[in-house]
């Protein structure tokens, strides 16, 4: 039962800085902190387990100020990148490793427990350097673990596997932490991890944590351009409030007049983000609910598995995702000329606050 | 295809002529040496007490100056590998310094510390009465001052070698910074350490100059080898020459192959 604080804290590393983060992670919750590289995810990590300090700030494990406490006091498990077993022992030395200093009760039919939970039993005489991705990682959680730290951070601990490791090992971390139940921190710039581990994301980019909620608030209600373009809305659109009725908005974005809903007052300078998975494409006579309907034609088909992009000439550009078979029940082609549908509910808008936007 | 072949090798087999030619200018030198001496001469020299003593007083300065050098230059090395610090290129260049002075004037900046009025030989003098001109302390100090900068790059290799995630993985399970190195970073940096150790052992061995300048006598091999040389000519020396060169390349291979075949586990 361990809450983790991050009050105020900024450091600065070079070039870099880390500003004023605050977040509040509840006890035996899955926080994943969801960045591009170079956003300052591992620093914010490394603060938490003390790998470095922050320049001003605190960070409170169960409202105990453990900010200039050394790492080996904060009983903190840490998954690296590289997992970071120790190449110069066995498997089940390295779990062992850490009971040398943190008493466990009964420790030898702990790990035998843990080792059969998490299937590394025949791996107990194996040597690091033998061991495939999967196992590492099964390995340096075990060696974690078996010290019942209060927090486990974790480093973008699937970033060095394959697509089909990576998918069955996220899963597998899911299931693992829920049944230890243990507070958990888990860095990545892979928004599908977020979204499938996540109880809440923070969005971090250029040191700052920029929203923090469930996968819901953060990918369907993104605060800012900047987390909008992040969490995959690549159609983002900025404009002025035209009119407004009952709460359906008109927007004038340039070329064309997109209507959303919003009760943002006329005359406001906003920006509308739509999700390229929400937007319909038909060809011939179209009958559709959809406020937003647009003559354009094709530009480039880029095929991602049995999914294609498309991207749209409508007097402004909109990319589409739909599937490789509608692409050819549509008969898509390059130059084809299609109608672009999509609702009004489906817009998102955020009202502009002159914040400056960067790409990410 | 036999031209093709040629030329896409062509490099290597220039190189591969190359090294053979430098690999000749180490090996003939040191082959002519010891074929020239039969085992009896070898023998008849060896028995010599002046030669025995010799031979065994540099085996055993360069061992102290092993162990001296290891003690000295594994925490150095280890701060160097690990931490980033205002003047770090300073520290190197400062490690790196004794490659690059001439061996006799490298004995006489030790001789003028380590001398009786030297400001550590005098302290040293007074307080054990330890006298560094004319021992083999003196012996000792001159051989670890050339040999030191082999101790610190090649342990300094080994340190970088180690991930700093693996000696942060063992801190966040509960060691502490001394624990680390004890049991994860020695280890793991035991062979670049052990190579250091072995190359200060055979540069201290070899050590002319700057113990020349410090301690004539007792005489190391490298002295007696130059005395009788200068006094008898080239065949009273190239004996004891052979019998060094057997000697030393003996224990330096069965070291090597004791210590880098050993398998670093805990």
């Amino acid at each position: 039962m361990t809450s983790v604080e991050v009050q105020n804290a900024y450091l600065k590393l070079g070039q870099f800085n880390l500003q004023d983060i605050n977040l509040k992670v509840k006890s035996e919750e899955f926080f994943v902190i969801l960045g591009p590289s170079g956003a300052g995810k591992t620093v914010l990590l490394d603060l938490i387990a003390g790998f470095s300090y922050p320049d001003t700030g605190k960070i409170l494990v169960d409202d105990e100020d453990v900010t200039f406490l050394p790492i080996e006091k904060r009983r903190v498990g840490y998954m690296f990148q590289d997992f970071a077993l120790f190449p110069n022992m066995s498997v089940l030395k390295n779990i062992k490793f850490g009971t040398r200093y943190y008493k466990i009760p009964n420790v030898e039919n702990r790990i035998g427990e843990l080792m059969e939970l998490l299937d590394i039993v025949q791996l107990r005489n194996r040597h690091p350097t033998t061991l495939s991705g999967g196992e590492k990682q099964r390995v340096a959680l075990a060696r974690s673990l078996i010290l019942e730290p209060k927090i486990l951070l974790l480093d973008e601990p699937l970033s060095s596997l394959d697509a089909r490791t990576k998918e069955a090992l996220r899963d597998e971390i899911k299931e693992i932490i829920e049944k230890v139940g243990i507070t958990t921190l888990y860095v990545t710039h892979d928004q599908v991890e977020a979204i499938v581990l996540a109880d809440r994301i923070g969005i971090m980019h250029d040191g700052r944590l920029l929203q923090v909620g469930s996968s819901d608030q953060v990918f369907d209600k993104p605060q800012d351009e900047l987390i909008a373009r992040f969490v995959g809305m690549e159609n983002i659109f900025k404009g002025i409030v035209k009119a407004n009725c009952d709460g359906l908005i008109s927007v004038d974005v340039g070329n064309a007049i997109i209507e959303a809903v919003s009760d943002i007052a006329v005359g406001n300078k906003v920006t509308l983000g739509i999700r390229p998975e929400n937007i319909t494409l038909q060809v011939g006579e179209t009958i559709s609910s959809a406020r937003n309907i647009f003559s354009g034609k094709v530009k480039q088909i880029i095929p991602l598995g049995p999914i294609n992009k498309v991207k749209i000439d409508c007097g402004f550009m909109l990319n589409a995702l739909i599937t490789k078979r509608s692409s050819e029940f549509l008969l898509l082609s390059k130059d084809r000329e299609i109608k672009v549908l999509f609702k009004a509910s489906n817009v998102y808008v955020i009202a502009d606050d002159d914040r400056l936007f960067g790409d990410i | 295809m036999f031209a093709s072949k040629y030329k896409t090798e062509r490099t290597l087999i220039v190189f591969s002529i190359v090294s053979a030619i430098a690999l000749i200018l180490v090996i003939a030198p040191v082959a002519n040496t010891l074929l020239s001496h039969s085992p009896q001469d070898l023998a008849n020299t060896s028995i010599q007490p002046e030669v025995y003593n010799a031979i065994f007083l540099s085996l055993y300065a360069a061992l102290f100056t092993s162990f001296a050098a290891l003690v000295l230059g594994v925490p150095l090395a280890y701060i160097l590998a690990r931490k980033q610090f205002a003047g770090k290129s300073i520290v190197e260049s400062l490690v790196d310094l004794p490659l690059v002075v001439p061996h006799t004037v490298a004995g006489i900046a030790v001789l003028l510390v380590w001398g009786r009025t030297g400001i550590f030989g005098a302290p040293i003098n007074d307080i054990f009465g330890v006298q560094f001109y004319g021992t083999v302390a003196g012996i000792i100090v001159a051989m670890l001052f050339v040999s030191f900068p082999f101790m610190v790059n090649s342990a300094r290799e080994g340190f970088e070698g180690i991930s700093p995630d693996i000696e942060q993985a063992a801190r966040t399970l509960g060691a502490s910074p001394f624990e680390v190195f004890r049991r994860i970073s020695l280890p793991l940096a035991f062979r670049g350490i052990m190579v250091g150790a072995l190359l200060v052992w055979a540069r201290a061995i070899s050590e002319f100059g700057a113990v020349y300048i410090i301690a004539y006598y007792p005489m190391t091999a490298p002295i007696l080898i130059a005395d009788q040389y200068l006094q008898f000519g080239l065949k009273a020396s190239s004996a004891i020459a052979a019998l060094l060169l057997i000697i030393t390349l003996i224990v330096f291979v069965l070291l090597r192959f004791v210590i880098l075949k050993r398998k670093v586990e805990e």
